[in-house]
C-alpha cells in the first residue's frame, strides 16, 4: 500500500494541536477550580466506578481514530494489483519423449507435466490467451493461443510418451503461432513461452537458433528441465536406459531469449513453479485506489464515536 | 454585628420580638445560682414548680390559665413557675474552611454566626453565662463563660475575626474535647457546625452524657446534589484535593448524591445515638423558623 499524495498527511497535525488545546483547557479549568466541601468523599465515591475512565476517553478516541482514516484517505491510498494484459498470450511447450514415462518425478514424468499444465491453466487469468504445443520427433499438437481452456485440457490428456526430442522444431512451430500477435493498441502484444523437457534434443533444429530468434521478437522462454540424474527408463524387452534431464542447453534457452530457467526433480515443486508462472505472465502490476474503503472506515469510526459519546456522557463528544 | 457586605452578607436580621418566645429547655435538672433576672412574660425558661398565681394581665400566655382558680375567683389567673436555675452555656461554632461555602443567600458561616448569636442571647437570660469555642483546626480559642451583655459583646468580636483561611482542616473532636475537659458543671451544650470532619462521635458521646446536647447541622443545597454544568474541577478548601468530574453525566450525579445521604444519615445516626437534640438549619431558608421551631 502507497500513498498518492504523501503531502496531504499534513491534515494529521490537526491531532497534536487539539490534544494541546485540550491539555491547556484543562490547565485553566484546574486553576478555576470551583470550591466545594467534601471533595474527598467524592473522590472515594467515584473511585470505584467501573471503567469510568475508558468511558470518558472512548468517544474521543474513536472521534481521533476517524480523523486519522480520513486523513490517509485524503492522501489518496493506493495498492499494487495484478492486473490481466490485454491480449497476452503463452504458448505451453510440452515434451511428449519415450523418456517421459521414466518414473523418477512420481507418478511418471509425463503425469507430472500434465498436472502442472493443469495448474497453470487454473492460475492463469481468464483473458489470457493460451496455446498447447506438444512435442516428440516433431510437432504432435499444436493448439493456437485461446482463452478456451478446454481446446488445451483435452490436448495435455491426449498426450502419450513416445519418440524423440524436437526442441527446437517446437520452439519454431510456437514462435510462428505467437508472431502474427497484435494488441488492440496498435502496439505488440506481450507473450511468452514455457517451455518443459527431460531430456537432450535429439532431432530437428538448433533450440538455441529458436531462442535467438525469440529474442528478436521479444518473447522470453521460460525453460523448465524436468527429471533427475538418475532417472531410468525401462524399454518393453527388459532393458532400462539412463534418461538424465539437460539443464544447461535449456538455461542457455532461457538466457538467449530474456526468459528464466527452473530445474525440477518432483512434482510438487513443477507445480508450485506452473502456477507462479501461470499468474505472472500475462499480468502486470497497477496501482488501484482504495480511497473509498478509508473514507467508509472513517465515517464508520465517527459515527461510533458520536454514539458512545451520547451513550456514556449523554453529550455529542 | 458587621454592616452586611457582599463578601460577607451576615446572618440577616433577628428581630428581638422573636426571641421572646424562645428558651433554652434542658433535658435534666442541674444545679446554679438563683435567677435574678427582670421577668419575662412568656413561658420559655419556666421550671415546673409552682411559684404563684398571679392575675391575668394582658399579654400573658392564655395556656397557663388556671382554670380553678380562675372559676373560684370569677377573673382569669395564670400559674406562674419558678423559673430555670442560672445555667452555662457552652457554645461551640465550627470556623474549619469548610464553613465559607454558600451558593444561595447567604454562606454557612453566616448561618452558623446568627445561630450562636440567638443561643447566646437566650443563655444570658435568667443571670445564665455563655462560653464560646471557636473550633478553628488546629487550635480552639476558648472564652471563659461570662453573663450579661458584656459576654455578647466579647462573643460577638470573637466571631468577627470569621472563617480559617483555606487549607488549615477543621477539627471538631479538638474543641469538644476541651469543652468536656472544662465544663465540670451540667450544662447546655450548643454546637454549631457542619460536621464534615472526622472523629468527633466519641467526644460528642461523653458531653451529651454529662449536658444537655444541641446540635445545629448547617448545610447548602449545593453539597447535597450538583448540577449539570459540563466537566469541572473541584477543589477542596480544607485539603486543597482536586478531581475532575463530568457532571453532566446523570449517573454520576447520582450516585454523589446518594453517597451526601449516606453520610448525612450517618451524622443523624451518631447524633441520635448520642442523646443530642439534632436541627438542620440550610443557607437558603428561613433559619431563624428553624432554629425557633425547636428551641420553643
Amino acid at each position: 500500500m502507497s500513498l498518492h499524495d504523501p503531502i496531504n498527511l499534513l491534515a494529521l497535525l490537526a491531532i497534536p494541536l487539539v490534544l494541546l488545546m485540550w491539555m491547556v483547557s484543562r490547565k485553566r479549568r484546574r486553576k478555576f477550580a470551583v470550591r466545594l466541601p467534601g471533595v474527598a468523599a467524592m473522590k472515594a465515591a467515584t473511585a470505584g466506578r467501573a471503567g469510568g475512565r475508558w468511558r470518558r476517553m472512548l468517544p474521543a478516541a474513536l472521534v481521533g481514530a476517524s480523523a486519522v482514516s480520513l486523513a490517509t484517505a485524503y492522501a489518496k491510498p493506493q495498492h499494487t494489483v495484478n492486473v490481466p494484459i490485454e491480449k497476452a498470450s503463452v504458448v505451453l511447450v510440452s515434451d511428449e519423449s519415450g523418456s517421459m514415462a521414466a518414473d523418477d518425478v512420481s507418478p511418471s514424468r509425463l503425469e507430472a507435466s500434465q498436472g502442472a499444465a493443469r495448474s497453470f491453466l487454473k492460475a492463469a487469468p481468464k483473458s489470457l490467451l493460451v496455446g498447447f504445443a506438444g512435442f516428440s520427433s516433431g510437432v504432435e499438437t499444436n493448439v493456437a493461443p485461446t482463452t478456451d481452456r478446454d481446446a488445451i485440457t483435452s490436448a495435455i490428456a491426449a498426450e502419450n510418451a513416445d519418440g524423440g526430442t524436437a526442441t527446437g522444431d517446437a520452439l519454431q512451430a510456437a514462435l510462428a503461432q505467437l508472431a502474427a500477435r497484435k494488441g488492440s493498441d496498435g502496439k505488440t502484444a506481450p507473450a511468452a513461452i514455457v517451455l518443459l523437457s527431460d531430456g537432450q534434443t535429439t532431432d530437428g533444429s538448433d533450440p538455441v537458433t529458436a531462442a535467438q530468434r525469440a529474442k528478436q521478437l521479444g518473447i522470453p522462454i521460460y525453460t523448465v528441465a524436468l527429471g533427475t540424474d538418475s532417472g531410468v527408463l525401462q524399454l518393453g524387452d527388459g532393458r532400462s536406459v539412463s534418461v538424465p534431464p539437460d539443464p544447461q542447453t535449456l538455461a542457455e534457452i532461457a538466457s538467449t531469449s530474456g526468459g528464466k530457467a527452473y530445474n525440477v526433480d518432483d512434482a510438487d515443486t513443477l507445480d508450485a513453479i506452473y502456477r507462479t508462472l501461470g499468474s505472472k505472465i500475462g499480468t502486470k502490476p497497477e496501482q488501484k485506489e482504495m480511497t473509498v474503503a478509508f473514507v467508509a472506515g472513517g465515517l464508520l469510526l465517527l459515527m461510533g464515536g458520536l454514539g458512545t459519546g451520547v451513550r456514556f456522557r449523554s453529550t455529542l463528544t | 454585628m458587621r454592616r452586611p457586605s457582599p463578601a460577607r452578607q451576615g446572618p440577616g436580621p433577628i428581630p428581638t420580638q422573636a426571641l421572646r418566645r424562645l428558651g433554652l429547655t434542658l433535658r435534666r435538672k442541674v444545679a446554679g445560682r438563683l435567677p435574678g433576672d427582670q421577668p419575662t412574660r412568656g413561658t420559655a425558661g419556666d421550671g415546673t414548680e409552682l411559684a404563684q398565681l398571679q392575675q391575668y394581665a394582658p399579654g400573658d400566655d392564655v395556656r397557663r390559665i388556671d382554670p380553678a382558680a380562675s372559676a373560684r375567683t370569677g377573673e382569669p389567673h395564670v400559674r406562674r413557675m419558678v423559673p430555670e436555675r442560672a445555667i452555662t452555656t457552652w457554645l461551640v461554632v465550627d470556623v474549619s474552611p469548610s464553613m465559607a461555602f454558600g451558593t444561595t443567600t447567604r454562606l454557612k458561616s453566616d448561618v452558623a454566626e446568627g445561630a450562636a448569636d440567638v443561643i447566646a442571647r437566650l443563655a444570658t437570660r435568667h443571670g445564665g453565662s455563655v462560653s464560646l469555642t471557636v473550633a478553628a483546626g488546629d487550635e480552639a480559642p476558648i472564652l471563659p463563660p461570662r453573663g450579661g451583655k458584656h459576654a455578647l459583646a466579647a462573643l460577638r468580636r470573637a466571631l468577627e475575626t470569621g472563617v480559617s483561611a483555606d487549607g488549615v482542616r477543621g477539627d471538631l473532636g479538638a474543641g469538644l474535647t476541651r469543652v468536656g475537659r472544662l465544663a465540670k458543671a451540667p450544662g447546655v451544650v450548643a454546637i454549631v457546625s457542619d460536621f464534615r470532619d472526622e472523629g468527633w462521635e466519641s467526644a460528642l458521646r461523653v458531653l451529651a452524657a454529662r449536658h444537655s446536647v444541641l446540635a445545629i447541622e448547617v448545610r447548602d443545597p449545593m453539597e447535597d446534589a450538583l448540577p449539570d454544568a459540563g466537566v469541572v474541577t473541584f477543589a477542596d478548601p480544607e485539603t486543597g484535593d482536586m478531581v475532575d468530574l463530568d457532571t453532566s453525566d446523570r449517573r454520576l450525579r447520582a450516585l454523589l448524591a446518594g453517597a451526601e445521604a449516606q453520610r448525612r444519615e450517618r451524622v443523624a445516626a451518631a447524633l441520635r445515638s448520642a442523646g443530642a437534640r439534632h436541627v438542620t438549619l440550610r443557607t437558603d431558608g428561613d433559619w431563624l423558623r428553624e432554629l425557633g421551631r425547636v428551641l420553643r
